[in-house]
């Protein structure tokens, strides 16, 4: 397995969907073995992989900008050429191992998780359906297949969300996450096609070289930037489209750490990180992903801090993320977003699962229902205690290096260090209070704590191993660490090949983020440990500002408003147009025409013969009349 | 022919055969006797040749046109009576009338 035999990943899942789809009721254990045998071949086949890539790397150095192999999929000579083919290259390597691990931990999770639901099978289909278009997705060398999977996972995160499709609020989550992450991929569909046209290549590489080339006009380059961003700001659902993953919480557990928090969600950011050098090319473009990231991630944690329930707080904590890695990319600095993905995927995916390991056990989501679990749950409490501090950005943990990697990267901007520095404590604290809330204290409803237990160890083996990592994953921003590895050149070489950017440190950076975080936590312990009144004594004073955040800045309600009176009045319009106009006059009224004159004419077939003879003989006559009157 | 041609000029040819095919069309307007219909249809068509063969003998008397003309037309009318009264019969066989009036199964 080398690099360039890469292509054979995304087959192996979508293989076990084929058979999970057309076969899977007839197979014992409804075929969620073989779902999870090549989830577990990607994971195996991946390593050898990865030992490809850095022999290329040690004997080309920075050089080396990746391995392409592609086959030609039909072409129009001198119109069109489409090719599908995979591009290997350190990002994609990064999201390789992000998908393929995570994967694999939440497909073995399942086991346990979703034992017993009543559309067991279909769910391991979808699930590894989404795999293999995952996989395609970071795997794609050009624009085609990278859409095409693109539509891919968002349908299956629609169909995961909808799991539970007897809720009413699932099914409505599902439709809101699929429209709303529709509306950006119009963008990129039209982004894309916009640079076809002018390249005349839909080559990712191709595109960027010609790009820099100055082959795409300065106004076409800037809308098909700006419509690009819109379907990645779709995917990770930044603002003004991130109202869709707080909903998404509707799906099953494990769905929500592997689809929106580890991969689907930050296909945006490895859009963007791909075609970051064209955004660099346009006036603006990378401010406004700086901005776009700075505003969600800012909004989120206010939101997270109120949010009752414990997958909503860990779904706005996401959204935090997310806000981060666009801000990395938006002063220039893929390497920061990256590893910020990278080590993000490992603690929230620790944190959906540790989440859903309480649901498991409790059938309760809510905090104000939970409480004191740990004296029932250990290692759920132990674990999701690391994926909390790790979010917060407590030193030493997977999220504090990352965190400051982007820090420092923000150093020369000042309002958005600024503003990144004030969203530290409030992430701190929500993540505080969540894990306090449901872990810590008296329990809020006995009878729930009473029944509450571990899972299965196919639940707990990956809690312990995804805690393991966020305990140690950090440590790979060291040289010397990354060079054990087999990465020459350490984490710069890791993360990003074409901006060779080695691990900074800051002191004062350093120290001030340990202290905000520090500041946060403690803040957060006082309100909710030591004097728990308090809480509820600030929402009092505070009601205003705590109604603002619970109802999402209104912006749900905004959307409903908008749909309600603009798009379905317009809908109203144009059904009235189409029914009466187009329907009625323009189809069916000459249809109506014809047949009230063929009701009309049908009366002179009397049927009786010398009525027809007498009209031949008068039309010849009249003929004969008009013949010799013209000749006249 | 020559001495014909003399004596009757060609207008009273064609005043014959008009008269004649007007015959024939008032017998195909009034009858309702499917025989007699085709019997007026002939005198139409002897109309026809009758002006055909006048016509030759006039303009062109070296030319054979119009007499082929009036041969095929004698042909077709033979060919035509053949088949009319063939369906004639076969409508008389199963209505038991050759009246056209009773004949309106094909109307709206």
């Amino acid at each position: 397995m080398g690099m360039s035999d890469a292509w054979v990943l995304p087959l192996l899942p979508a293989a076990a969907f084929v058979v999970l789809a057309l076969f899977g009721p007839y197979l014992p254990r409804k075929g969620d073995w073989i779902a999870v045998l090549a989830i577990g071949a990607v994971f195996v086949l991946t390593l050898p992989i990865i030992a490809d890539f850095t022999d290329a790397l040690a004997l080309q150095g920075e050089d080396f900008a990746g391995v392409a192999n592609s086959i030609q999929w039909m072409e129009v000579p001198g119109h069109l050429e489409l090719n599908f083919g995979v591009h290997v290259d350190a990002i994609t390597i990064v999201m390789l191992v992000v998908v393929s691990f995570v994967a694999l931990m939440v497909q073995v999770y399942s086991l346990g998780y979703m034992k017993g639901d009543a559309r067991y099978g279909w769910y391991y289909a979808v699930i590894s359906l989404f795999v293999a278009s995952m996989l395609a997705l970071v795997l794609a060398d050009n624009f085609l297949l990278l859409y095409f999977s693109w539509e891919l996972v968002g349908l299956c995160s629609y169909l995961l969300i909808g799991h539970y499709s007897h809720l009413r609020s699932a099914a409505e989550a599902s439709k809101k996450a699929f429209i709303t992450t529709r509306l950006g991929d119009i963008g990129l569909l039209i982004a894309i096609i916009l640079l076809w046209r002018e390249t005349g290549t839909l080559n990712i590489q191709g595109i960027i070289e010609a790009a820099q080339a100055g082959e795409v006009g300065r106004e076409i380059l800037t809308a098909s930037v700006v419509l690009l961003f819109l379907g990645a700001m779709g995917k990770s659902a930044q603002f003004p489209f991130h109202v869709w993953l707080p909903d998404a919480m509707e799906g099953p557990t494990p769905v929500s750490a592997l689809i929106h928090a580890a991969t689907m969600v930050v296909a945006g950011v490895y859009l963007v990180a791909r075609t970051l050098p064209l955004f660099e090319l346009v006036a603006g473009g990378t401010e406004l992903v700086l901005a776009v990231g700075l505003l969600t991630a800012f909004m989120s944690a206010g939101m997270g801090l109120v949010m009752t329930d414990i997958k909503r707080v860990i779904a706005y904590s996401t959204l935090n993320s997310l806000g981060l890695m666009f801000v990395a990319l938006g002063v220039g600095s893929p390497a920061a977003a990256m590893l910020y993905l990278f080590t993000h995927a490992f603690f929230k995916a620790l944190l959906f699962l540790g989440a859903g390991s309480v649901i498991h056990a409790t059938e309760r989501q809510e905090v104000g229902q939970l409480g004191g679990l740990w004296s029932k749950m250990p290692l759920t409490t132990i674990t999701f205690g690391i994926g909390a501090l790790s979010m917060a950005g407590l030193p030493f943990l997977a999220g504090f290096w990352a965190k400051d990697e982007i820090l420092v990267a923000l150093l020369e901007n000042k309002a958005a260090f600024a503003l990144v520095l004030v969203t530290l404590p409030l992430t701190a604290m929500y993540m505080t209070r969540v894990f306090v809330l449901t872990f810590l204290g008296e329990p809020k409803e006995p009878e729930a704590h009473e029944h509450a237990h571990e899972g299965p160890p196919t639940m707990a083996v990956p809690l312990v191993l995804l805690a393991v990592l966020t305990l140690v994953t950090g440590f790979v921003v060291f040289d010397q660490v990354g060079e054990a590895m087999g990465f020459p050149g350490g984490i710069g070489e890791l993360i990003f090949l074409e901006h060779p950017h080695a691990f900074e440190f800051e002191v004062w950076v350093t120290l001030a983020s340990i202290g905000l975080v520090a500041l946060g936590i403690a803040g957060a312990w006082f309100a909710w440990v030591v004097r728990p009144e308090l809480p509820a004594q600030a929402m009092a004073r505070l009601r205003p500002a705590h109604a603002l955040l619970a109802n999402k800045f209104y912006l749900d309600d905004f959307y409903q408003a908008i749909i309600d009176r603009v798009v379905l009045t317009t809908a109203r319009m144009l059904a009235w147009f189409d029914r009466n106009i187009v329907n009625d006059t323009g189809v069916n009224g000459p249809a109506y025409t014809t047949g009230f004159v063929s009701y009309l004419m049908k009366f002179q077939q009397t049927g009786k013969l010398p009525n027809y003879a007498l009209a031949i003989v008068i039309g010849v006559v009249a003929l004969a009349l008009v013949a010799f009157s013209l000749k006249a | 022919m020559e001495a014909v041609a003399q004596q009757i000029p060609l207008e009273h040819f064609l005043v014959l055969s008009a008269i004649l095919f007007s015959i024939g069309v008032y017998g195909v307007l009034t009858r309702r006797n499917a025989v007699l219909i085709i019997m007026s249809v002939e005198l139409m068509l002897n109309a026809a040749s009758i002006n055909m063969v006048a016509f030759a003998a006039y303009t062109s008397p070296a030319a054979f046109t119009g007499i082929i003309f009036a041969i095929f037309i004698i042909t077709i009318a033979a060919a035509e009576v053949g088949l009319a009264l063939a369906i004639i019969l076969r409508i008389f066989r199963n209505r038991g009338t050759a009246n056209v009036d009773e004949v309106n199964a094909l109307k709206w």
